[in-house]
């Protein structure tokens, strides 16, 4: 039942943050850039529910976004579950219970993303290879992220190790020993 | 968490401050705010002033070397002047050439009543840094349909990609992957013009024909060619020409007449009248 629950909230959060980024990130930005909330959504689902849930979670929530946005269907699904599926591996071998370890897996998770995401833009619809515009968005983005992950850290773990125990079912604490 | 939650709420706050203050601070625009200028130039100026007359005054000494620095200066913007009136000459001969052509491109105004349009305003814009993708409020049951071309009151949107009963999805020209085969209007000269990742107002203007004669502030508008934009369109004013080694390969930068980042209401042609 619990479960359920958690589901349905996980699924309105992922609505909630739609309309995050589509009204106030688009406006609140640094320079123009705006962040990407879905991938620190999918590495929390990810790092804390497991692959499983990450990958489909990100797989349904990538083609929902390309239908509603983007110019062809898949290619943020198919990001988003690299993503989902990365994140069960980095658990294993790190901890996310530092702040700086998860910002930084934020970082490489944002960056992989959208490396795959403009590379696939490029080889999709001959769009002109723009190293240095794009590192420098890649960087302010990333940054960004980071930024929004020392914000939400306090939640991102409450809320977390609720989720983990009810989905992995292990205590939280099985990990210090 | 596991350290003091006083000192963890704390760096949060501040680091929500500091976000909050670099938002701010990376999108002002100073034009926007001419007054906070003044107040600071009207603090360091008087003093500017006075350093630069003392300054003025010491370097009077050697008058000798300041005369050749004149000559020099004086030299360099009379070559400067000439290669501007050069430039300005050779507009004129073109404008002279193409004037008939020129008869036939009126007002924008007019131009866009040759078309049948539906009004229609933004209602979601990309979520995405690197795509330039908007949602329109039209669809289907307007009349929608895929590939037609999106306008505003001062030029080129983009054009639909797909659409759905209620809304439609408009392919900006700033976005990478857009091209728009376009041409000069002076000179008539085909380019290919695409969108770029440095600015949401800049396009990359490439494909230039060797002999093509193109100059700053020439309006370039849609060709006509590829089925998509109706001809005549204007897209914007070239505003930097970037000339390369072989000239196959050079290129110009176009300044968008659609404000995109106010970009509000807009018109999708349906058909021409």
């Amino acid at each position: 039942m619990k479960k359920i629950f958690c589901t349905i909230g996980i699924i309105i959060t992922f609505f909630i943050l739609y309309f995050l980024q589509a009204n106030f990130f688009t406006w609140f930005t640094i320079s123009g850039v705006m962040p990407n909330l879905f991938v620190i959504f999918i590495l929390f689902i990810g790092l804390f529910i497991g692959k499983k849930v990450g990958v489909v979670l990100g797989l349904f929530i990538g083609v929902y976004i390309d239908l509603l946005i983007g110019k062809a269907i898949g290619i943020t699904g198919l990001m988003l579950a690299i993503i989902g599926l990365a994140a069960e591996y980095i658990d294993k071998n790190f901890s996310k219970d530092s702040r700086l370890t998860l910002m930084f897996i934020v970082a490489g998770g944002t960056a992989i993303y959208e490396i795959g995401i403009y590379a696939f833009q490029i080889l999709k619809w001959n769009a002109m290879l723009e190293i240095v515009p794009f590192l420098k968005i890649l960087v302010v983005e990333v940054i960004y992220n980071m930024v929004l992950v020392i914000i939400l850290y306090p939640f991102i773990q409450k809320v977390g190790s609720h989720l983990e125990s009810l989905f992995k079912n292990k205590a939280v604490l099985t990990r210090y020993f | 968490m596991y350290k003091n939650k006083k000192t963890g709420m704390i760096g949060i706050i501040i680091t929500i401050v500091v976000l909050i203050l670099v938002v701010i601070l990376s999108n002002i625009d100073l034009q926007e705010i001419p007054y906070m200028e003044n107040i600071f130039s009207s603090i360091v100026m008087p003093i500017q002033n006075g350093l630069t007359h003392l300054k003025n005054k010491i370097a009077g000494n050697d008058s000798f070397f300041t005369d050749i620095e004149t000559l020099k200066q004086e030299n360099e913007e009379l070559k400067k002047k000439n290669s501007e009136l050069e430039q300005s000459l050779r507009e004129l001969e073109i404008i002279k050439a193409e004037n008939d052509t020129l008869k036939d491109y009126v007002n924008l105004t007019d131009k866009y009543l040759e078309y049948k349009t539906v009004p229609t305003y933004i209602i979601n814009r990309d979520i995405n840094n690197y795509t330039k993708t908007i949602i329109i409020n039209v669809g289907e049951k307007d009349g929608i349909k895929p590939d037609m071309a999106v306008i505003a009151d001062k030029g080129l949107v983009g054009y639909v990609i797909s659409t759905t009963q209620n809304t439609a999805k408009v392919q900006t020209i700033i976005d990478t992957a857009t091209s728009v085969s376009s041409v000069i209007s002076t000179s008539r000269e085909a380019i290919i013009v695409s969108g770029t990742l440095e600015s949401s107002s800049i396009l990359k203007a490439s494909y230039i024909p060797t002999e093509a004669t193109i100059l700053e502030n020439d309006n370039v508008e849609t060709s006509g060619m590829g089925g998509i934009y109706p001809k005549g369109i204007h897209i914007g004013t070239i505003k930097q020409i970037v000339n390369t080694k072989n000239n196959i390969d050079r290129y110009a930068y176009i300044e968008t007449a659609v404000d995109f980042e106010k970009l509000e209401t807009v018109l999708v042609i349906t058909k021409e009248k």
